[in-house]
């Protein structure tokens, strides 16, 4: 009885740590300025990754890039090493994936 | 069914035209043997393009305004010239300048004329052989141009100019303007990505973007005349006008129910349920970037997340200081009820005339200080005497574009629901009316079948 008890215990215990390692549940959304200081197309051009120094911290973070508009203004050149960006990003398991890039403007 | 066959014809039309487009512009081998030198490479083969291209919107940032109140007899308006508070400022006033270096030293280049297809030397509505010479014709019609070359410089005299991608390699791919063409100006119009109008032209964001169609193909456009809507924001025309039905007709429906709303709504207020962008902006008031340099503080909604404010619209504009949007009633007999993105802007009026000052972008880029931006302004139009007193100004943008979905478009209950989308009371109904239109009784069994249909 006591057993079984701590078994049932034990399997609610795992569902829920399962539970907790579902998907998005820590994936934390992240926004930033920066300036892009290199841009590395994959080579069949469906991917890239950006790597942005944040403007107000210095520190260099890596974007992956897969959104079609994104990647096209890479290759035609509308954004560019030197470009400052305002992004945001998915940050999950160490990888940061982008939602939206785009240049900074003033009016 | 004559709209399928319609809208069948039209496909196989852009089929047929954009395969003829993607066999080989013929002037390819001419450029390549010969390069490219600016438009006279393409008048060899079509010319006076270039000379008609000077009198449209697209060079002038400006033109008669037939729709609008309170404006001067004779005088053009556009961009050029108009002051709202959108982007509190135009051509004139926010001419591409170096600005005073910020906090950090740290200086940039803005203007507004960034955003012609010029090359600032010869500037927004020049005219003469010098101006035909300097447009970028290869910005709308190469699908190679190399957009890290178009950017704001300084020349070996020291004079500001923008400068344009006229390598062989660009005018080697001439064809018609692909989406992007276009969006390299409008996507940015307000201010920052899809600030002013929050649409998008792709796939995900609107169904004829998912069908292949692009801008050219509903603006169809003839000597680089572009036709356009009555936008209450949008002055500037070239004369030349188009709307849905001119593609769909206005009873495009199997169910006549709807054909019947169209004689009194807008397709748009049914098949454009979303907008977005920039809902308030307050130019008094700028906000310190990280970089060091100052920007309007702005809020603002992603391209899909404004729902937006209905009203009736006749296609004629009020315009006052405080208030730029559509004139109309349930009763003119002229009007239908369209969508609108509202904007409310805060900036500085004249006390002294009550009229809406305009502000120098420059000064409050790099320092923050907007009066000083209304000083500039004021000097370079000659305005010696004026107060500045901050007060707000509503405008209304018309929703034109991000069709969505048929299956997303708004049905009875969206409407006649009574928490629905519309104010029916606003709209000028009367009470005993109101209580008719959201009443189950109009729409309950049209609702049902619809809801047993989706089960
Ligand atoms: C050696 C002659 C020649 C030169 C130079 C030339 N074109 Fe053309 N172009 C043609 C011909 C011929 C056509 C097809 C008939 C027509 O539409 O007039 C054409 C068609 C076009 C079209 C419509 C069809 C399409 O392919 O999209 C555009 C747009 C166009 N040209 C732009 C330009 C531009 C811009 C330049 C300068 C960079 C230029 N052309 C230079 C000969 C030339
Ligand atoms: C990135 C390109 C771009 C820049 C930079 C830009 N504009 Fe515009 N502007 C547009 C486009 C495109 C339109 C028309 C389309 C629309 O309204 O959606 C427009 C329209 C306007 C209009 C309405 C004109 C009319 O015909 O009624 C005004 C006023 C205006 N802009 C002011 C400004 C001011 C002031 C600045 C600079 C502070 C500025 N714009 C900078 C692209 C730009
Ligand atoms: C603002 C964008 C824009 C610019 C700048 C521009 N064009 Fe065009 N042009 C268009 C569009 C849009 C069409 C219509 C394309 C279509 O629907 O087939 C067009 C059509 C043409 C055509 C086909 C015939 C016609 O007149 O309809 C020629 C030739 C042409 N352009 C040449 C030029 C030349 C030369 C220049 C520079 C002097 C130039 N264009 C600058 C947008 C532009
Ligand atoms: C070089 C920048 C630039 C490019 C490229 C450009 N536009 Fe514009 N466009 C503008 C500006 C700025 C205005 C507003 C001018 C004003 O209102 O004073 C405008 C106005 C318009 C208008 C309303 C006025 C009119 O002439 O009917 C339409 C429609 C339009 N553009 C469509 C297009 C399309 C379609 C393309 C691609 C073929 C395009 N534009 C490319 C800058 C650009
Ligand atoms: C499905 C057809 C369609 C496509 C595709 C389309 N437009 Fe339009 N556009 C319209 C219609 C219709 C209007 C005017 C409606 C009215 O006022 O009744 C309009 C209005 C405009 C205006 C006037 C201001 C406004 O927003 O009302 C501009 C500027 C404009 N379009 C630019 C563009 C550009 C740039 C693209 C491509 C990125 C584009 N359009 C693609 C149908 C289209
Ligand atoms: C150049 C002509 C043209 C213009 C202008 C135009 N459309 Fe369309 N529209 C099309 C074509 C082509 C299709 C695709 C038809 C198909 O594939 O069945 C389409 C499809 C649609 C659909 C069906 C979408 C679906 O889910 O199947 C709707 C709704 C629609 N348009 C509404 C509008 C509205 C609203 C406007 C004005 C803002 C407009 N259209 C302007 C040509 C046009
Ligand atoms: C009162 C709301 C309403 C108005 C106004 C309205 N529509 Fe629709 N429309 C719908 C709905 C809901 C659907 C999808 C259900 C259906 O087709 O019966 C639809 C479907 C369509 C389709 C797809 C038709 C098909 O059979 O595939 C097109 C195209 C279309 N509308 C264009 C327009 C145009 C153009 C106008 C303006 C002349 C307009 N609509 C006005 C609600 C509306
Ligand atoms: C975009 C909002 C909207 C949608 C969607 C809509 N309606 Fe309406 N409807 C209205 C408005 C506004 C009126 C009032 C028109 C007038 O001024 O007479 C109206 C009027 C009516 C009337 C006439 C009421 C009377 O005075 O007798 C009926 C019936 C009706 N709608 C049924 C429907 C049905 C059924 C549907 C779905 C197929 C529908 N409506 C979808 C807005 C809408």
């Amino acid at each position: 009885m006591n057993k079984l008890f701590s078994i049932a215990i034990l399997l609610t215990a795992l569902v829920i740590s399962n539970l907790s390692l579902a998907p998005f549940a820590n994936a934390e959304e992240v926004k930033m300025v920066g300036e892009i200081t290199k841009i590395t197309m994959a080579g069949d051009g469906k991917a890239a990754t950006a790597i942005l120094k944040d403007t107000k911290t210095g520190e260099t973070v890596t974007i992956d890039i897969t959104d079609e508009l994104t990647l096209d203004k890479f290759k035609d050149k509308r954004i560019v090493e030197g470009d400052e960006i305002r992004c945001k990003f998915n940050k999950q398991d160490g990888k940061n994936s982008g939602k939206t890039f785009v240049k900074t403007a003033g009016c | 069914m004559l709209v399928t066959r319609y809208v069948a014809a039209f496909l196989g039309v852009v089929l047929m035209v954009a395969t003829s487009y993607a066999k080989e512009h013929e002037g390819k081998e001419y450029i390549q043997e010969n390069g490219y030198k600016g438009p006279e490479t393409c008048e060899e083969c079509h010319p006076g393009t270039a000379k008609a291209f000077l009198e449209t919107v697209h060079w002038k940032h400006a033109s008669k305004v037939d729709y609008v109140d309170n404006l001067k007899a004779g005088q053009e308006y556009g961009m050029k010239n108009r002051i709202y508070t959108m982007c509190n400022g135009n051509d004139i006033v926010n001419n591409l300048k170096e600005i005073p270096p910020n906090e950090a030293g740290k200086t940039k280049f803005t203007g507004c004329n960034t955003c012609h297809p010029g090359d600032h030397a010869v500037d927004v509505g020049s005219t003469g052989p010098e101006a035909e010479q300097a447009i970028d014709c290869l910005i709308c019609h190469s699908g190679k141009y190399d957009f890290s070359k178009r950017k704001p410089a300084k020349d070996k005299d020291g004079k500001i100019v923008m400068t344009q991608d006229r390598s062989t390699e660009a005018a080697m791919d001439i064809g018609r303007p692909a989406i992007k063409n276009c969006m390299v100006c409008h996507e940015s119009a307000g201010g920052g990505p899809l600030i002013k109008r929050g649409f998008a032209m792709t796939k995900d964001a609107d169904v004829h973007a998912a069908k292949g169609l692009v801008c050219v193909d509903c603006h169809t456009v003839k000597n680089h005349r572009f036709p356009t809507g009555k936008d209450p924001n949008n002055w500037a025309n070239d004369g030349v006008y188009l709307t849905c039905a001119g593609c769909h007709n206005e009873k495009p429906h199997k169910d006549d129910d709807y054909n019947r709303h169209t004689a009194y709504i807008a397709c748009q207020t049914c098949h454009i349920p979303r907008t977005g962008g920039a809902f308030a902006k307050d130019f008094t008031q700028w906000a310190k970037m990280d970089n060091g340099f100052y920007e309007p503080s702005t809020l603002k909604k992603e391209v899909n997340e404004t729902t937006p404010v209905y009203a009736w619209y006749n296609l004629t504009v009020s315009n006052t200081p405080h208030f730029i949007g559509p004139k109309g009633s349930r009763s003119d007999g002229k009007s239908k009820i369209y969508p609108f993105k509202v904007y409310q802007g805060k900036a500085y009026y004249n006390k002294l005339d009550g009229q809406l000052l305009s502000m120098d972008f420059a000064p409050p880029t790099a320092t923050g200080d907007t009066l000083a931006g209304v000083a500039a302004a004021a000097k370079t139009l000659g305005i010696k005497k004026y107060e500045p007193v901050p007060g707000w100004q509503t405008i209304y943008f018309g929703s034109n574009h991000q069709v969505a979905p048929k299956s997303k478009a708004l049905t009875c209950a969206n409407c006649h629901a009574i928490n629905g989308i519309l104010n029916f009371k606003q709209l000028g109904y009367g009470d005993k009316e109101v209580e008719k239109l959201t009443s189950p009784a109009i729409y309950f069994n049209k609702a049902f079948k619809i809801q047993q249909e989706n089960e």
